[in-house]
């Protein structure tokens, strides 16, 4: 007959086990049901699981820093720069191009051009990390296009009016929005773009003969 | 907290895991510290290869998953050495601290 007081909660277990994405994730879970099957409370199994979780992903991300200091620059561009980039719409000649491909590259330039000058700063960070390739940037870029045209998008349709007084909120709030969202949108291009440092071969120096 | 976790896991010898280490660290410091930051200070020192780790046998108690023993190596105890070391010349010759010297 199982005692349910000795059953730590599924549910924060299940999201150790998805959300803890490290080498010692067995043991740890392992380690809290002990300490839980020792008269801890629910309460003390559910900020254990969620401190876990939280230093997982911080240590995830100083991991990767490359990929978060391009996420960073990217959304700082959008919410910094925004107009320019659509306004230098007007020097790509969508218009030549047949319909639908004019709506295309009219509808995708501003990403293209976000993303492309907070490239630089993922190179530079794969350089320092010994991982760089070419591949790398071109698949970031080309993942991020429409994610980043969605993620505008998204954005406008759900700008919900703002009631408050012309105060300084009803610039930051939209610019906040804007920049998380364009923040995770990066991040999540440049993660599927750029394999894992721990994996990709050192780049190997070219002599010159 | 590196320096803290790797001090308790020298002091525990052969039985060093994520709670007995956490537990020396409450006993030692008086501050409880959550298992999940005690398994990210392990995870960065065995990738500085101050300590390796090791597999237990599962137990019933852990819900069916086995303990991970950790060991320091001899750069671990090179590098405790050292910090303590520099920690006891920036210690000495100060005026403020002179005082609270045990």
């Amino acid at each position: 007959m199982s005692n349910k007081k000795s059953d730590p909660p599924g549910l924060a277990i299940w999201l150790l086990q998805r959300l803890y994405r490290v080498n010692n994730n067995e043991a740890l879970t392992g380690d809290l049901i002990e300490e839980y099957r020792k008269r801890r409370s629910r309460g003390w199994f559910w900020k254990q699981v969620l401190i876990a979780i939280a230093t997982g992903v911080l240590a995830g991300m100083s991991r990767h820093w490359p990929h978060v200091c391009y996420a960073m620059t990217g959304a700082a561009l959008a919410v910094f720069a925004g107009k320019i980039l659509f306004d230098a719409r007007a020097f790509v000649p969508w218009w030549i191009l047949p319909w639908p491909w004019s709506m295309l590259v009219f509808d995708l330039s501003p990403s293209a051009l976000l993303s492309l000058a907070a490239l630089p700063v993922l190179a530079a960070g794969l350089q320092v990390n010994g991982v760089f390739r070419r591949a790398s940037l071109l698949r970031t870029w080309i993942i991020g296009l429409p994610l980043l045209a969605l993620s505008h998008y998204l954005l406008e349709a759900f700008r919900l009016p703002l009631v408050l007084p012309r105060t300084n909120l009803a610039v930051i709030v939209p610019a906040v929005c804007s920049f998380v969202v364009q923040f995770f949108v990066l991040l999540v291009s440049s993660w599927l773009g750029c394999r894992s440092p721990r994996h990709a071969a050192p780049v190997k120096m070219r002599t010159v003969s | 907290m590196e320096l803290m976790v790797l001090l308790a896991l020298i002091r525990l010898g052969d039985d060093a895991y994520g709670v007995p280490i956490s537990k020396e660290l409450l006993h030692l410091t008086g501050r409880e510290v959550a298992l999940g930051s005690v398994y990210a200070a392990l995870e960065r020192l065995e990738e500085k290869s101050l300590v390796v780790s090791t597999l237990g046998e599962p137990t019933p108690e852990r819900g069916g998953r086995a303990k991970r023993y950790f060991h320091a190596t001899a750069a671990g105890l090179h590098a405790v050495k050292k910090t303590r070391t520099a920690l006891t010349t920036l210690w000495s010759g100060v005026p403020m601290l002179e005082g609270e010297r045990t």
